[in-house]
């Protein structure tokens, strides 16, 4: 089966927008994408598209797909809308590399797109809770927050993870996204700020929930038949994986980890032929604090009971042995749902690039993302490997021959 | 008649209280007498709420099941709908069969003693249940409101009882003005006009004992308590001391418990072993209701009246609504009322399912097996009422869904909790709200789970089961 590539990635600002819609900001992902594209690459060229959007928020809920790809001039083309709450866009990645592992598109845009802070409190919290279990869960009283407090309350009792730990993830998150100008909460916190920050559900306070975003995130991929038309430097798809589950956390044979993500994450890394000690930097959903946390070991990166420990000891910092959301991650870049999952696409584009500025790795070769859906319903996960000629597949057991340890920034 | 009595009462009274010292804080006075404080409903509970409380506890009380009962009356002044049978949800709480006879009765603070006579003159093969529950409401400045107490009172009520009523008699008198509430209104109120509202309450009331061959001197008199003074006011033109009246009194811990007031002393008197029981009702408007009870034997009780939490006047406020504002507008995300009345086995009564292939637990059960994956027709099984929690959150102002908004702002924070519940050695979760002075339970703490108001849409209550700390 022929082989996906990564040729160009573009985001728009993170944040709130009042001046724009949901069209503009597509049209600035895009164009963004576009010209970080080496070689170049005219509308003409993209066979199909893909957007992932929740579609809520007052906007149209039908047909949004086409509305975003023709206001950016790619006319006739086949457009499909993706759907799987906040795992959308990288959900229409997957769809991406799979119409081009199929053989039915050459280039293909895989995109995502939302609109999240221009409705009123009340409005957003009617819709933020349509990705959950709406029975049960949320006529439980629970949001998202809710359901991740709980999943933390577990994690606290079974593994002893503090909330001094989970505050660790908003300092580092909020570190990096300080360097990263497309952040929506571009600013670093301090230990204290993170710990005393006020309630939402607890163990959870504010530092320990992402922000609702605008934003859109926009990523070119292509067939081993057409890359080197765009690129000199390629970035394979080494590895797609997705997995699903009950969506209610009730529902579910473990509150401390997600299998979603580690159905994901072991499909990704068997497609891939490498494992976690392979990877050079991972973008993960850190919708809360715990989450990313429980990333961690989904992942394969640590163990469950090390989680807490893994981010406070700095080992997931920029200069750590695995650094983690280099690009702020959903807690201060931003989660403007349909567009996240792309939008970390965006930030392994650039530090494969070498293009990620203030943040940029030590010369990373390997770089995962992992997206999530609702409170674990749906995951997927990719591996994007710099180089990787068509025909340059890794073993599956142990690191492959390169040197990892020196991700400094 | 001779043989149809009580067989066991129950009683419950919302945890919530608030002292007359509040009120005389807020006014410069407390307008009604003798009330020392009162229990005041939590946000997700109302007449039907408690009235399962009771309900279920004199079930208990008397060793019966739901499957016991064919009979169910169900008496409030304040129905949570003023048009709606109360006792089709109430007796889905429970569990009745849905082929028993069913009456409501209200519109009058008599409405308790009205349900109590009903049970009687049903002559009922097997036992006939009587549910008063109520809460009444005011304008806050209004004597009315500063006396307004909740309460319940449930009795199950059948031939060969160890209670049995000896006699009974009603008397009615027209007396407008008295108590009332206008069409539409929430709000008790009355003309205020003290003479008057005095005679006609110990005009009818005298009128209805004097009717019944009472004993000389009972051991407990359960008299209707609109305040803490009116009763001893009317004990004499009744026969009584006032030592009698007070014996099985109340409303001074309570509040007005208007149709439950006399059912809830009736069942105080019971649980406290006393034999010759005279109980007067009065109703509004002017009537008034009168019976004798002679217990042969102690009557089996389980009574839950007491107070937890004493709240500020602000804090009252805020659960009467007083101060908080509408729900949010806007939304998507939406339960339908025709998905939600596919759950209600659950939502009442916690109804899992069992896979036929396996064994294993589901909840709701609907859907593949979520042991073997199987897709099967679940066996339902009812699960227990306590359970252990799993995983729990407190969600603060702010953090709720909007459904939620509003019991935010009447009740503050809240738990919710992932508790699982153990049948036949297999397990399954849910999440439940948590309720009561321990919202925060820690993770391998047990609760129980009690019926609660879950939220209103589109004017429709939607009632559900939510989990309290097991040793409250």
């Amino acid at each position: 089966m022929r082989d996906a590539y990564l040729i160009g990635a573009g985001q728009s600002d993170y944040g709130s927008f009042p001046g724009e819609s949901y069209r503009s900001l597509f049209r600035t992902a895009f164009e963004n994408a576009r010209d970080s594209v080496p070689d170049g690459i005219e509308s003409e060229a993209v066979d199909e598209a893909v957007v992932g959007t929740l579609g809520v928020g007052g906007r149209q809920l039908g047909l949004p797909g086409p509305a975003v790809t023709e206001h950016v001039g790619l006319h006739g083309i086949p457009v499909t809308r993706v759907e799987n709450a906040c795992a959308a866009s990288g959900y229409s990645v997957r769809q991406g590399v799979q119409a081009i592992r199929s053989g039915m598109a050459d280039v293909v845009l895989a995109s995502g797109v939302e609109i999240m802070t221009d409705v009123s409190g009340d409005a957003v919290r009617y819709w933020l809770g349509v990705s959950g279990e709406t029975e049960w869960e949320r006529l439980s009283g629970t949001t998202f927050a809710g359901v991740y407090a709980q999943m933390a309350s577990r994690h606290m009792q079974e593994y002893g993870t503090t909330r001094e730990q989970l505050s660790h993830v908003a300092v580092k998150n909020h570190e990096n996204g300080a360097k990263n100008p497309h952040a929506q909460l571009g600013f670093e916190c301090s230990l204290e700020d993170a710990m005393d920050a006020p309630t939402v559900a607890d163990p959870l306070n504010l530092y320990h929930c992402c922000p609702t975003t605008d934003g859109a995130a926009c990523v070119l991929l292509a067939s081993e038949d057409v890359v080197e038309n765009y690129t000199d430097d390629p970035i394979r798809v080494a590895g797609v994986g997705a997995g699903s589950d009950r969506v209610g956390l009730f529902q579910r044979d473990t509150y401390t980890a997600v299998p979603a993500s580690q159905y994901a994450a072991d499909r990704a890394y068997e497609m891939a032929g490498y494992g976690p000690d392979d990877l050079d930097f991972a973008e993960v959903h850190d919708c809360f604090a715990i989450a990313e946390l429980m990333a961690y070991s989904d992942l394969g990166l640590c163990e469950p009971e090390e989680a807490g420990e893994f981010v406070a000891s700095g080992k997931t910092g920029r200069d750590g042995e695995m650094p983690v959301n280099t690009s702020g991650g959903l807690k201060s870049k931003g989660h403007p749902i349909g567009a996240t999952g792309a939008g970390q696409v965006v930030e392994v584009f650039k530090q494969l690039s070498g293009e990620a500025g203030e943040r940029q790795l030590d010369d990373p070769q390997i770089g995962l993302t992992h997206n999530v859906g609702g409170s674990g319903g749906a995951a997927v996960v990719h591996v994007f490997e710099k180089g990787g000629a068509p025909s340059a597949p890794g073993s599956a057991s142990g690191r492959s021959p390169r040197d990892t340890g020196g991700d400094a920034a | 008649m001779s043989d149809h009595g009580i067989h066991a009462v129950g009683a419950y009274a919302p945890r919530l209280r608030v002292a007359a010292e509040e009120f005389a804080e807020a006014w410069g006075s407390f307008e009604a007498s003798g009330i020392e404080e009162k229990a005041v409903p939590e946000a997700d509970e109302d007449a039907l709420t408690m009235g399962w409380e009771a309900a279920r506890r004199a079930l208990a009380a008397g060793d019966a099941d739901a499957a016991d009962v064919d009979w169910l009356g169900f008496a409030t002044t304040n129905p949570p709908m003023a048009e709606e049978d109360p006792t089709v949800r109430l007796g889905s709480f429970l569990g009745v069969a849905d082929d028993i006879t069913r009456q409501s009765f209200t519109g009058s603070t008599r409405a308790g003693t009205r349900a109590l006579f009903a049970a009687l003159d049903a002559d009922t093969e097997g036992l006939a249940l009587v549910v008063a529950a109520d809460c009444p409401r005011s304008e806050p400045s209004d004597a009315h409101e500063h006396a307004a107490g909740a309460g319940a009172a449930a009795m199950l009520v059948g031939a060969d009882a160890p209670a049995p009523i000896t006699d009974r008699a009603e008397h009615a008198e027209p007396y407008p003005g008295t108590r009332f509430r206008r069409a539409g209104s929430e709000e008790v109120e009355g003309i205020d006009v003290t003479s008057y509202d005095r005679e006609a309450f110990r005009e009818t009331l005298a009128g209805a004992v004097d009717a019944v061959d009472a004993p000389e001197d009972p051991d407990a008199a359960a008299v209707q308590a609109p305040d803490g003074g009116l009763p001893y006011r009317a004990a004499g033109a009744m026969g009584l001391d006032n030592g009698t009246v007070h014996t099985c009194a109340t409303v001074q811990d309570l509040g007005d418990t208007a149709a439950a007031s006399v059912p809830l002393s009736l069942a105080t008197a019971l649980a406290d072993g006393h034999e010759s029981v005279l109980g007067a009702g009065y109703g509004s408007g002017g009537g008034a209701d009168a019976f004798v009870v002679e217990a042969k034997e102690a009557v089996p009780a389980d009574l839950a009246i007491d107070g937890g939490t004493d709240l500020t006047y602000a804090e009252y406020l805020r659960r009467r609504g007083d101060v908080t504002s509408g729900e949010p507008n806007g939304g998507a995300a939406y339960v339908s009322v025709p998905t939600w009345k596919r759950s209600i086995p659950q939502r009442h009564r916690l109804v899992a399912g069992r896979c036929p292939n396996c064994g294993s637990l589901a909840f709701p059960p609907e859907g593949a097996c979520p042991d073997c994956r199987s897709l099967v027709e679940f066996e339902p099984v009812e699960l227990p009422d306590t359970g252990d929690v799993e995983a729990v959150t407190a969600v603060s102002r702010g953090g709720e869904p909007p459904e939620f908004a509003v019991q935010q702002q009447k009740s503050g924070e809240y738990g919710v909790a992932i508790a699982a519940f153990e049948a036949d050695g297999e397990s399954v979760s849910m999440p439940l709200q948590v309720v009561g002075a321990e919202t925060s339970p820690d993770v391998g703490d047990a609760v129980a789970t009690v019926i609660r108001r879950i939220y209103k849409q589109e004017g429709v209550i939607r009632y559900g089961r939510k989990a309290r700390v097991d040793d409250e």
